[in-house]
């Protein structure tokens, strides 16, 4: 009977078309939507990911995220190296600036100095070249997308030339850094490059990274370092969710989040709306079934079949939609850090396949629980 | 001796309450025997598809007892009462009510599937009947592509299919020409009656009431009278 159901929907090819086009639309609306929020969501604490062997952050106050950082005062990281609880702690120095490659192309790039006798700071995996390359002043490591950005092109190979201020610099690699939020180019330098680059400010620190002693309680040592030095000490995870908490603060996530919800509305009205229609067509269809002795639960097994085929197809087309839409576009520099996790594509089949199998739901109950003896009388 | 295939005692249904309370059955009793054609004639309105309706368990009767083949529908669990009407019960409606999706072999399994039987072995005793009515060479054609005539052999190929008990029919030939209901009706005599099946036929044309061994006229929702057409006696 199963069979029967499908092939009743598969025959009215208007209307099942209809339907799995909405589910599909609705589908790949949610999932653009929710891919591009989750891939920010990630960017927004990229950098803060990335630095994998520091778990414990000191910042100014004021800070609010990775992005907006302002520079400690010197001397900052003496104090914070003093304090009970801390294994150990290196500076890093943020700064955004302009670099020109080569062949002339402008572009902003983030710089990040680390520490050159820890080279803490960095991301854990190099695609080209060896950390230790970027030691020696006047070296720097690029990211994928920051060197799309500055090369345009042209294919990869090192070492390759840029200039930032009158600084010449000579790239010899390429990190693994995630995609950041602003979408620059990320370069990873030691710290002595980076203040040579670091012309407007006379700071030579944005954050000091470290580790807590094996057993320390970390919120205590936290605390004790604010005391201490009046700075913001936090944890990666804590400096995540600040960063996200900021963000989340500033709206962006709140518009995406109103285009999810009309994806998911429109996608359920219309499906559940063509089904009505389709299921209505057939009532009679199934009051015969029902007079030929087709129990009640068979009967709604064959319309939530029904449904469940529309659901599964529009699903399956508008999951590769968003799929074939997000790798075309992270193969953008500037979209590089978008990508359709399976979460999101999961979480949104689910959302929908909640809401319509609840209205088919329905709509089977109604159908069972019609008058059979219609057909006597249509 | 074999109990009647339907007996009715008593049958009153009625719809709605207070000022729309419509009386439609008004006391019915009523008999069809197997091996026999018996046929409920009327006029529009005078409840003969209430009645068939009751009859298959359709719809439950405001007081009064139908039994089936000496089963008592009322005291039937419903589980039980769909069972019987699959097993037991063959249809052909007025306007056929193929489903068009299907082609006339899948129409005509349907009975079967719906027992689950395996669908290969359903279409291959769907062919049979087929066959057997003269549809052979349409098996595998959607219903939309057939005749009225040969839409209601169809119909009538379905409701055989499953060897049922009893065979009710609703205005089977109200939507054909004269001709072709006729040769319907011929068809349906022929292969529908049988010693252990009654055959109940809803009709108020009566071009074809020759074919009935019992006519039951019902008029205002009561049986006014009944004729024996093809009986001998005077």
């Amino acid at each position: 009977m199963i069979r029967i159901a499908l092939t009743m929907l598969r025959t009215d090819r208007a209307k099942c078309t209809a339907m799995i086009l909405a589910v599909t639309f609705s589908v790949f609306l949610m999932q653009n939507q929710c891919a591009i929020l989750a891939s920010l969501y990630r960017m927004m604490t990229a950098q803060i990911d990335d630095v994998t062997d520091a778990p414990l952050w000191v910042m100014e106050p004021d800070t609010r995220c990775f992005e907006q950082a302002k520079p400690v005062k010197d001397g900052t990281l003496e104090r914070v190296r003093s304090r009970s609880g801390v294994a150990w702690a290196v500076p890093l120095l943020k700064i955004d600036t302009m670099a020109r490659s080569d062949s002339g192309l402008l572009c902003t790039v983030t710089v990040m100095g680390v520490d050159e006798a820890s080279m803490v700071g960095l991301p854990s995996r190099f695609r080209f070249g060896q950390p230790e390359a970027i030691r020696p002043a006047g070296t720097c490591a690029v990211d994928p997308g920051g060197y799309a950005q500055l090369f345009p092109g042209e294919p990869v190979h090192f070492p390759r030339r840029i200039r930032i201020l009158d600084e010449s610099l000579v790239l010899t690699g390429m990190t693994e850094a995630s995609a950041p939020f602003t979408g620059f180019p990320i370069l990873h330098c030691s710290r002595v490059t980076a203040l040579r680059l670091n012309k407007a400010e006379n700071r030579t620190a944005t954050f000091i990274i470290g580790d807590f002693t094996p057993g320390a309680n970390r919120a205590a040592v936290c605390e004790s370092i604010t005391a201490a030095t009046g700075l913001a000490a936090m944890d990666r995870a804590g400096f995540g969710e600040m960063a996200l908490r900021f963000y989340n603060s500033q709206g962006v996530p709140r518009l995406f989040w109103i285009t999810i919800a009309i994806g998911l509305l429109t996608g359920t009205a219309i499906t559940a709306q063509t089904f009505s229609m389709f299921v209505r067509e057939h009532t009679t269809q199934l009051a015969v079934c029902r007079v030929i002795g087709v129990t009640k639960a068979r009967i709604i097994a064959m319309v939530l079949c029904q449904g469940l085929f529309v659901l599964s197809i529009g699903c399956a087309f508008g999951t590769g939609l968003t799929a074939i839409t997000t790798h075309a576009a992270a193969s953008e520099p500037f979209l590089r850090g978008i990508v359709l996790p399976p979460q999101v594509a999961a979480g949104t089949c689910a959302a929908l396949a909640a809401i319509t199998i609840t209205a088919v739901t329905i709509m089977a109950r109604r159908v069972a629980l019609m008058d059979p003896a219609i057909v006597f009388r249509s | 001796m074999n109990p009647p295939a339907v007996h009715c005692q008593q049958i009153h249904r009625h719809f709605g309450d207070g000022d729309t309370r419509v009386h439609v059955l008004r006391g019915i009793d009523f008999t069809a025997a197997s091996g026999q054609i018996t046929f409920l004639a009327g006029p529009s309105g005078c409840g003969k598809t209430t009645l068939i309706s009751v009859i298959a368990g359709l719809l439950q009767p405001s007081s009064g007892a139908v039994s089936l083949f000496g089963r008592d529908l009322a005291s039937m669990p419903p589980d039980d009462a769909v069972r019987l009407r699959r097993k037991d019960i063959g249809f052909v409606f007025q306007q056929y009510h193929l489903i068009p999706a299907l082609s006339v072999a899948e129409n005509v399994a349907v009975p079967l599937l719906a027992a689950s039987m395996k669908r290969r072995d359903a279409l291959e005793q769907a062919s049979a009947i087929l066959d057997k009515l003269g549809l052979g060479d349409r098996l595998h054609q959607p219903p939309a592509r057939l005749s009225g005539g040969q839409q209601q052999r169809v119909a009538l190929a379905r409701a055989l299919v499953h060897q049922p008990r009893l065979v009710i029919c609703d205005e089977p030939t109200a939507a054909l020409d004269h001709e072709t209901g006729h040769r319907v009706m011929e068809l349906l005599a022929a292969s529908a009656v049988h010693p252990d099946r009654a055959v109940l036929v809803v009709s108020h044309d009566n071009r074809i009431f020759h074919f009935a061994d019992a006519i039951a006229h019902m008029d205002d929702g009561i049986i006014t009278h009944i004729d024996h057409p093809n009986s001998t006696a005077a």
